[in-house]
């Protein structure tokens, strides 16, 4: 536990340190203001627009944080062993990245003082796709950190306390992978209630099947991007096959997504739509271009044998993501309204100040952790 | 290619090997039962625009009236967490109708598939009912209405949401009907048991073919509504979209139905398959690796 403790010792604290903290700090006192004095006067929420951008923000973090459910199925599953060392840190981003969307939610709620309601069993309504979410999401919750605790017990008095998280990683693997199979598909479930509201070009039966998709290749491109970023920013060797192995993994997702997105599109009939020289015929092909072409030319060329390759390609795909879940939750959504919505400066500010917590907490749990490779020179 | 969407997710379903389980949860079939249960009926051509439901709603549920600029007249733009029904003004060329909005109590309302915690619930009376004790402010209702129907308490700290009730209360106490219907003067609204309501709508139509639109909407749209409407002017002039004659939820809690029995059963056996077929590794057989 000695690096515990030398956590925040101030030599080992990176540059980026203060700023993310005062961004953090700012944002639980205004998380605070907001649950004190309601909605209202803290959001630009309205009638028009019920949801705002923590919903947006919620459904585009929840694929990213499903890389801990592709690599977690990746490795276990499929057995790929070279998957091993994303594994932890893929684990231990997903469970911040879900703590950030769980913080979100309850902000978000109007009555939150009985939250609990969710879980009550005279309440649960089990054809309500939001409450499928709700219990999916707290059970992957609890599931993550039993798989997070082995890592942060490593070698203290309590690592055999733990001893039956390890025996039973397969069944706890299997069921937050189960899990996330279900919620991340009930995301789009979601909408299918919307049948009239929902822009047609992104209104589809198959919304739940494309939004699963959507996590599988989401999650793996941010797998790649951390990969290059954080092993780089921590001088460790990349391995590039297995760089190449999740850009691969990412084009047959991707592959199958545009396969049921263009048929989806060609069944309905809406090709017309996208042809038409409105906003929604722009965002769409803007969609279909940054996400999905451009990540399929990087990831089924050369490019992706190239060092930098999957990392361009999860970038764009995640760009497409956004597009994607901002769409959905908000410019197609939209009611008839005088009134156009925009975040307030509060909604942002503890938007942006609850990642940068997830991101604060991220490098000090990597200084404090065995959550990388060690290094090649350190190794004894 | 003439192959429609239903087809090609089909096929896109069957290649992807899904294993259709049979549906464990049966849908109620709500629209016989409906045609028992009380409704209401608004003639357009009647409606002088009064605004006496308004109050009336106003004067039973205690909700605060919405005056103008200049302080004078209750005049509420749109429906509101304190306007749960108002009369609307439609003006076209060489015509105009008014309009009464409310919530229009569907007989498979969508909002209540959605409600995570059985807040909202359709009642054997007729309504559309709200519990406040359930409510976590999720305002997935108010995706979930195709009606834009119910509305949130912005300004409180700790919100409900607000729709008209039919006066479910009024209703189950035996007092009376919807109390707007009570107090509608010209005869415009009124209220009774659905199936009535029908019947009276098209006897009008039928008795006065040119002073209406051959068409009651809430008979059959969105599976049926236990608010009934009769207009002298085409209803998507008067925001009456075409919604079909299939409930909203069908297509959600059919999926529910497949998806969530589908994963937790067929889950396990898929990822044991998957284990089986790679028989990789024997590296992780401890965690953490």
């Amino acid at each position: 536990m000695a690096s515990l403790t030398g956590m925040f010792r101030k030599n080992t604290l990176p540059r980026s340190f203060w700023p993310l903290a005062a961004l953090t700090l700012l944002a639980v006192g205004l998380s605070i203001y907001r649950l004190v004095v309601g909605l209202g006067p803290t959001t630009n929420m309205s009638d028009h627009y019920p949801w705002g951008i923590w919903i947006t923000v919620d459904l585009f973090l929840i694929p990213i944080a499903g890389a801990a459910f592709t690599v977690s199925l990746i490795s276990f599953f499929f057995g790929y062993e070279d998957y091993r060392t994303v594994l932890r840190p893929a684990v231990v981003a997903g469970f911040l990245g879900y703590a950030v969307v769980g913080i979100l939610l309850f902000l978000d709620i109007g009555r939150w003082p009985q939250f609990y309601n969710i879980f009550a069993p005279g309440y649960i309504n089990l054809h309500s796709f939001l409450e499928e979410i709700s219990l999916c999401v707290t059970l992957y919750v609890i599931i993550l950190t039993l798989e997070v605790l082995p890592i942060f017990l490593e070698r203290t008095k309590w690592e055999k306390n733990i001893r039956w998280i390890e025996r039973g990683i397969y069944i706890v693997a299997g069921t937050g992978i189960l899990l996330s199979t279900l919620h991340q598909s009930s995301l789009g479930s979601m909408f299918l209630l919307m049948t009239h509201k929902l822009h047609p070009l992104w209104y589809t039966p198959a919304l739940p099947v494309l939004f699963f998709l959507q996590a599988g290749y989401t999650g793996l491109g941010a797998t790649a991007i951390a990969i290059t970023l954080i092993w780089r920013s921590k001088g460790l060797p990349v391995n590039r096959l297995l760089v190449r192995r999740i850009g691969q993994a990412m084009g047959i997702n991707l592959l199958l997504y545009v396969f049921l997105k263009i048929g989806d599109w060609m069944g309905a009939g809406e090709i017309p739509l996208l042809l038409k020289p409105d906003a929604f015929g722009w965002i769409a092909w803007l969609e279909l271009g940054i996400g999905i072409l451009v990540p399929l030319a990087i990831l089924f060329t050369r490019f992706v044998r190239h060092s930098q390759g999957p990392f361009w390609a999860g970038v764009f795909a995640i760009m497409g993501t956004f597009i994607n879940r901002l769409v959905i939750t908000w410019v197609g959504l939209a009611e008839p309204s005088p009134l156009p919505y925009f975040p307030s400066w509060i909604e942002i500010l503890i938007t942006v100040g609850l990642v940068a917590g997830a991101f604060l907490v991220y490098d000090r749990i990597i200084y404090a952790f065995r959550l990388l490779p060690e290094k090649p020179e350190t190794r004894q | 290619m003439s192959i429609n969407r239903r087809d090609f997710l089909k096929v896109a379903g069957v290649a992807a090997g899904s294993a259709l389980l049979p549906n464990l949860t049966v849908r109620a079939a709500p629209a016989a039962a409906a045609d028992e249960s009380i409704g209401m009926l608004y003639d357009a051509t009647i409606c002088v625009g009064c605004n006496a439901c308004t109050n009336a709603c106003r004067d039973w549920n205690g909700t605060d009236p919405e005056p103008d600029e200049r302080g004078t007249y209750d005049a509420p733009k749109e429906l509101s967490a304190d306007t749960w029904t108002m009369i609307q003004l439609y003006q076209g060329e060489g015509e105009y109708s008014f309009v009464k909005r409310q919530c229009m109590h569907c007989i498979d309302p969508a909002c209540v598939s959605g409600c995570p915690v059985q807040a909202l619930e359709k009642t054997a009376d007729g309504p559309v009912t709200y519990d406040a004790e359930r409510c976590i402010g999720c305002r997935y209702c108010m995706y979930a209405c195709p009606f834009h129907v119910p509305r949130f308490e912005w300004d409180a700290v700790i919100p409900v949401i607000a729709k008209c009730t039919l006066c479910a209360d009024r209703l189950s106490q035996g007092i009376g009907g919807p109390n707007c219907a009570e107090w509608c003067p010209t005869g415009a609204l009124v209220w009774g048991k659905r199936a009535n309501l029908v019947a009276e709508a098209e006897s009008r139509i039928a008795a006065e073919p040119d002073r209406y639109v051959d068409y009651i909407y809430g008979k059959e749209d969105a599976g049926g509504t236990s608010v009934l409407y009769l207009s002298g002017v085409s209803f998507d002039k008067i925001g009456f979209e075409n919604l079909g004659a299939r409930p909203i939820p069908e297509l959600s809690e059919g999926t529910a139905n497949i998806v969530l029995p589908g994963i937790i059963l067929g889950g396990p056996i898929v990822l044991g398959l998957i284990r089986w077929v790679a028989k990789r590794g024997g590296w992780e057989e401890s965690w953490p690796v």
